[in-house]
């Protein structure tokens, strides 16, 4: 095989990445807690994310990394909306009718990315994105060690939110028995909003992320709501730091795959673990009481 | 007990369903052709410019009173159809398109999955079909075509242009080549057999051959092999996200071999836009070029960068190209009938914007290969050395 | 009273068969092609009712065996040069065996995990499919010989909706109805009845993706060449789901009169290539929020305000 240097180089890289990948997958992870939503659109909010930190440099000039509040605030504004008039009505309706309807806001969104921006690949070029962080024998893409360090201190902010805070206690409360939750005078309608907005929001700064790390396109969304997927499942539904505990095993576990068998198949053995831990241990690794 | 009135209404449904599929023929004294192009989806680029070059062919022929028939002068038009990068959707539009909208023959779609599924149906349906987007022997390992017509350049001389080019252009490297190829057909074909035979011819010596599905994201195994190997030469086939992500991932990783060739992906423009001026000093294989000495080469990529405000595409000239020779053997045949028509298609011998096209036994008629580089935001022919329009920029920057 | 029902509803779909059959006599080409594809869509809308309407399961994995039956069909055909209804029993029995296999991981997981864990499944055997290429790889296989003609292979969709229609029958109208219904309901309850509810489910499951691996194989045969994209791409059990709810989620038309619509809409909307998905989506939105019950739904709330919905 290799010499140590590398397969420590692709071990430390892809646990970096799925730091990265934690942070949209925390996203779709409190929104099937709170909502038991699989939001198919999940992964075209990272698109959008990924389009705004673009646009955002084109227009300002300013980097987009500095810019992640506003693209933030952006996908959340975007998110609003879709909630109050296609997912709010539908609330008593089974799983199928929300997901579904997000299935449809994902192929509308598609096709508005391919008309208002052309079905061409982007990347948002930065000098950091292209350059190694060399420590002894170990070589890492220096974004993605920004792009951990963001994702972990935003994984971290929302866990704070959700665990200390009133509006996190109602979010809990929610996600546990919307019913009861209701009867005790929590306004879960709200709550629910702005969890798929705070979802919307982390999908959207992560795009920006993998914008910058990597490429995207108009389809580019898919792969990754399924890679989130696989994190949450991995981490255990509306688990915060239990995602990001997914993602780095995601990574850790994709890397082995890809240094032994091959990169193409990392996706492969992802799936493979997700189907594994979806049939033992469907709660998550980490699942003892949720957070 | 099965509600009376609810069948009814289905039926009532199911029958203004089929008023409306009935409707939107076309009139009888129009040509119809047509084509299923992937508008959206992954491959939605691609479709853009066939549509573009399609599109322009037939304007042109309308614009000079159609093609006489029978001593009637009658419109060409054009019907197409988005596949979403589908090709269960290619051919059930190319079926609709020929049972329903009496097409009398098809222009292809775009890569080797959307052009065989169309051509499979127009083949069994003995309708003739003009394509390009297919690379020739791809084109041939799927069966004895009797109807369907191939534009593009061949895989093995693709294949050597850059190992020709190396040699021609007397580059010094350690001669250790890294290959990496997608799994598609023309990736297997170039990357899995050619290439490595070819290096064996020129005195290289292989030291990775990696192999990833067509739509894989993360390379960095692959190049920290490649790295650790010390190959000087990299030559990768895989479609334009996956050149992207490459080329990304290679800088990110700290490996800059002397030189980088990307088959396919590293071809048109978003490349260098998304890339910037990490773009710089790819090399790729091209079918077309504006600077080709053939009648309308610099005029057409004017045209549509004049109308479409973007920059072109070599597939703008292939999809122009290929419409022309059908609407010439249109005409040539003076008729609509599609026995006719594949028999002057079969005579066509005529200089295009991409060449000299003439099928041969196969259905095939090969475009020639260029070497392009990168410089600048802007591809540079510097092979061979009779179609150069700028200097080798070497090593890899 | 309920067996009655059963008989009448299988003696009309018979008679509809026998019609049907013998209507691609009269019919063009581009009528046959059009049944074609409604018919392949009602058999996989129909088989995805019987998981979901019955037993309560929602799967998004029927991409998964629409591929599977797919490339065994060409398998067979190809190693073997066996005739179709062969071939297709292949299929069923292969859909059946990949079911009754993955059930156990499967049906440990309820719900909403269910549904995850079949979009894992799919995504897992179209990722095997790319990778490997012992099964052509992203290249894909091509028929060898040429496929029958159109008329024949009308034919065989029309057997494959009729089977997957009379299962359907057999489960929503005689006593079997009884107990899917008290499995979807609350499994738990059931069991303490008598019920095996691992069996009922499994049962359902292993019929339901026979029957699509069988629409897999009809498809590919028709298409003549098939690769991972596009017979293990989402896009089927996407449409499915469009399917039954743009039909009525478990009404008993609903996935024919999704079926049509579907299919009369992709007509409609191509002749607008660069908008058509996002009118697809709008329209779905639309018929999601204001019709609950589907179109069918939607006519029977239409046709009697206050009588019950006639369901599966």
């Amino acid at each position: 095989m290799s010499d140590v240097g590398t397969v420590l180089s692709t071990i430390i890289s892809g646990m970096l990445l799925g730091g990265m990948l934690a942070l949209t997958a925390l996203g779709l992870s409190i929104v099937l807690g709170v909502m038991r939503l699989v939001n198919l659109a999940h992964g075209d909010f990272l698109v959008v994310g990924a389009y705004a930190g673009l646009f955002f440099l084109k227009f300002t000039g300013i980097d987009p990394l500095l810019g992640l509040p506003v693209i933030a605030l952006l996908v959340a504004a975007l998110a609003v909306p879709l909630y109050g008039l296609l997912l709010a009505p539908l609330g008593e309706r089974g799983a199928e009718a929300q997901m579904m309807t997000m299935f449809a806001v994902s192929i509308i969104l598609e096709n508005v990315f391919v008309l208002a921006f052309s079905a061409d690949t982007r990347s948002i070029e930065r000098d950091y994105a292209t350059l190694p962080l060399t420590l002894g024998s170990v070589t890492v893409p220096l974004i993605y060690v920004i792009g951990f360090a963001i994702a972990v201190s935003l994984i971290l902010a929302v866990h704070w939110l959700i665990s200390k805070t009133r509006f996190g206690r109602d979010l809990r409360a929610s996600a546990a028995d919307a019913q009861a939750a209701e009867t005790l005078g929590v306004d879960v309608k709200r709550v629910q909003m702005a969890t798929f907005a705070l979802g919307a929001a982390c999908a959207g700064v992560g795009g920006t992320l993998i914008g910058a790390a990597f490429q995207f396109g108009p389809s580019s969304g898919a792969a990754y709501l399924l890679n989130s997927l696989a994190i949450v499942v991995l981490g255990g539904l509306g688990n915060v730091l239990g995602t990001l505990v997914g993602g780095l095993m995601l990574g850790f576990l994709q890397s082995l795959g890809g240094l032994t068998l091959g990169d193409g198949y990392r996706d492969l053995v992802g799936m493979a673990l997700f189907l594994l831990v979806l049939a033992f241990r469907p709660d998550g690794f980490l699942a003892r009481r949720r957070s | 007990m099965g509600n009376l009135k609810s069948i009814f209404r289905a039926g009532a449904i199911a029958a203004g369903a089929s008023i409306a599929l009935g409707l939107g023929g076309a009139r009888a004294d129009e040509i119809v052709v047509g084509a299923s192009l992937p508008l959206s989806g992954a491959l939605a680029g691609f479709g853009s410019f066939q549509q573009w070059g399609y599109k322009r062919a037939f304007d042109e022929v309308n614009k000079a009173g159609g093609i006489s028939i029978g001593g009637t002068r009658q419109m060409v038009k054009l019907i197409i159809r988005d596949d979403k990068t589908d090709p269960n959707a290619t051919a059930s539009n190319t079926e609709t398109l020929i049972s329903r909208d009496k097409v009398v023959a098809m222009l292809g779609s775009c890569t080797p999955a959307l052009v065989n599924a169309g051509a499979l149906v127009a083949e069994r349906a003995k309708k003739p079909m003009v394509t390009g987007c297919d690379p020739l022997e791809v084109f041939m390992s799927v069966r004895k075509w009797n109807y369907v017509w191939d534009i593009f350049f061949s895989v093995p001389e693709l294949a050597a242009a850059q190992f020709k080019a190396l040699t021609d252009l007397g580059v010094q490297t350690n001669k250790k080549i890294a290959i990496w190829h997608d799994n598609g057909p023309d990736g297997q074909a170039v990357g899995g057999k050619i290439w490595p035979a070819l290096a064996k011819e020129f005195g290289y010596e292989v030291v990775q051959n990696a192999e990833f599905p067509v739509d894989n994201t993360q390379f960095t195994s692959i190049i920290a092999e490649a790295k650790s190997k010390g190959a000087e030469v990299v030559l990768g086939d895989a479609i334009t996200p996956q050149a992207i992500a490459i080329r990304k991932q290679m800088a990110s990783a700290g490996y800059t071999p002397k030189i980088l060739n990307i088959e396919k992906g590293a071809e048109p423009v978003q490349f260098a836009e998304a890339l910037g001026k990490i773009s710089d000093g790819i090399f790729v294989g091209g079918y077309w070029d504006p600077s080709f000495p053939y009648p309308g080469a610099a005029d057409l990529a004017k045209a549509f960068e004049s109308e479409t405000k973007l920059t072109s595409s070599q597939h703008i000239a292939d999809s122009y190209a290929a419409a022309q020779v059908l609407l010439d053997a249109i005409k040539a045949a003076a008729s609509t009938d599609p026995e006719k028509i594949n028999a002057a298609i079969a005579k066509t011998d005529k200089t295009y914007v991409v060449g000299p096209v003439k099928f041969d036994e196969n259905h095939t008629a090969k475009l020639p290969i260029v070497s392009l580089q990168w410089q600048g935001g802007t591809t540079v022919i510097v092979w061979p050395k009779s179609a150069k329009t700028g200097e080798l920029l070497f090593p890899l920057p | 009273m309920k067996t009655l029902s059963g008989l009448a509803e299988a003696g009309v779909l018979l008679g509809a068969f026998i019609l049907l059959w013998f209507a691609s006599d009269f019919v063009d080409d581009y009528g046959l092609q059009i049944a074609f594809r409604v018919l392949i869509y009602l058999t996989l809308a129909e088989s995805w009712n019987l998981l979901a309407g019955s037993v309560g399961l929602v799967s998004l994995g029927t991409s998964c065996f629409v591929g599977l039956g797919a490339y065994v069909a060409f398998g067979l055909l190809n190693n073997i040069d066996a005739p179709l209804p062969l071939v297709l029993l292949g299929c069923a029995l292969a859909g059946g065996a990949l079911a009754a296999l993955v059930s156990p991981a499967l049906f440990r997981l309820r719900g909403l995990y269910f549904t995850v864990g079949t979009l894992a499944l799919a995504e897992l055997l179209r990722l095997t499919m790319v990778n490997v290429s012992a099964f052509g790889g992203a290249m894909g296989i091509f028929m060898q010989k040429d496929p029958p003609p159109l008329p024949e292979l009308y034919h065989y969709a029309l057997g494959v909706a009729l089977i997957a229609s009379l299962a359907i029958t057999a489960c929503a109208r005689t006593r079997v109805s009884v107990i899917l219904r008290a499995v979807r309901d609350d499994e738990d309850a059931a069991a303490q009845m008598g019920v095996r509810p691992y069996r009922v489910k499994l049962g359902a499951f292993v019929v339901a993706s026979a029957l699509v691996a069988i629409a897999g194989g009809v498809q590919a045969t028709k298409l003549g060449a098939i690769e991972p994209y596009g017979m293990f791409g989402l896009q089927w059990s996407i449409d499915v789901l469009s399917m039954v709810i743009i039909g009525g989620v478990g009404l008993r038309l609903g996935p024919l009169v999704g079926a049509l619509f579907v299919v009369a809409l992709g007509e409609a909307l191509a002749d607008y290539p660069e908008a058509h998905v996002a009118i697809a989506g709008l329209i779905l939105i639309v018929l999601i929020r204001f019709a609950p019950g589907g179109v069918v739904g939607f006519a029977e709330t239409l046709s009697s305000p206050t009588r019950k919905r006639a369901t599966a």
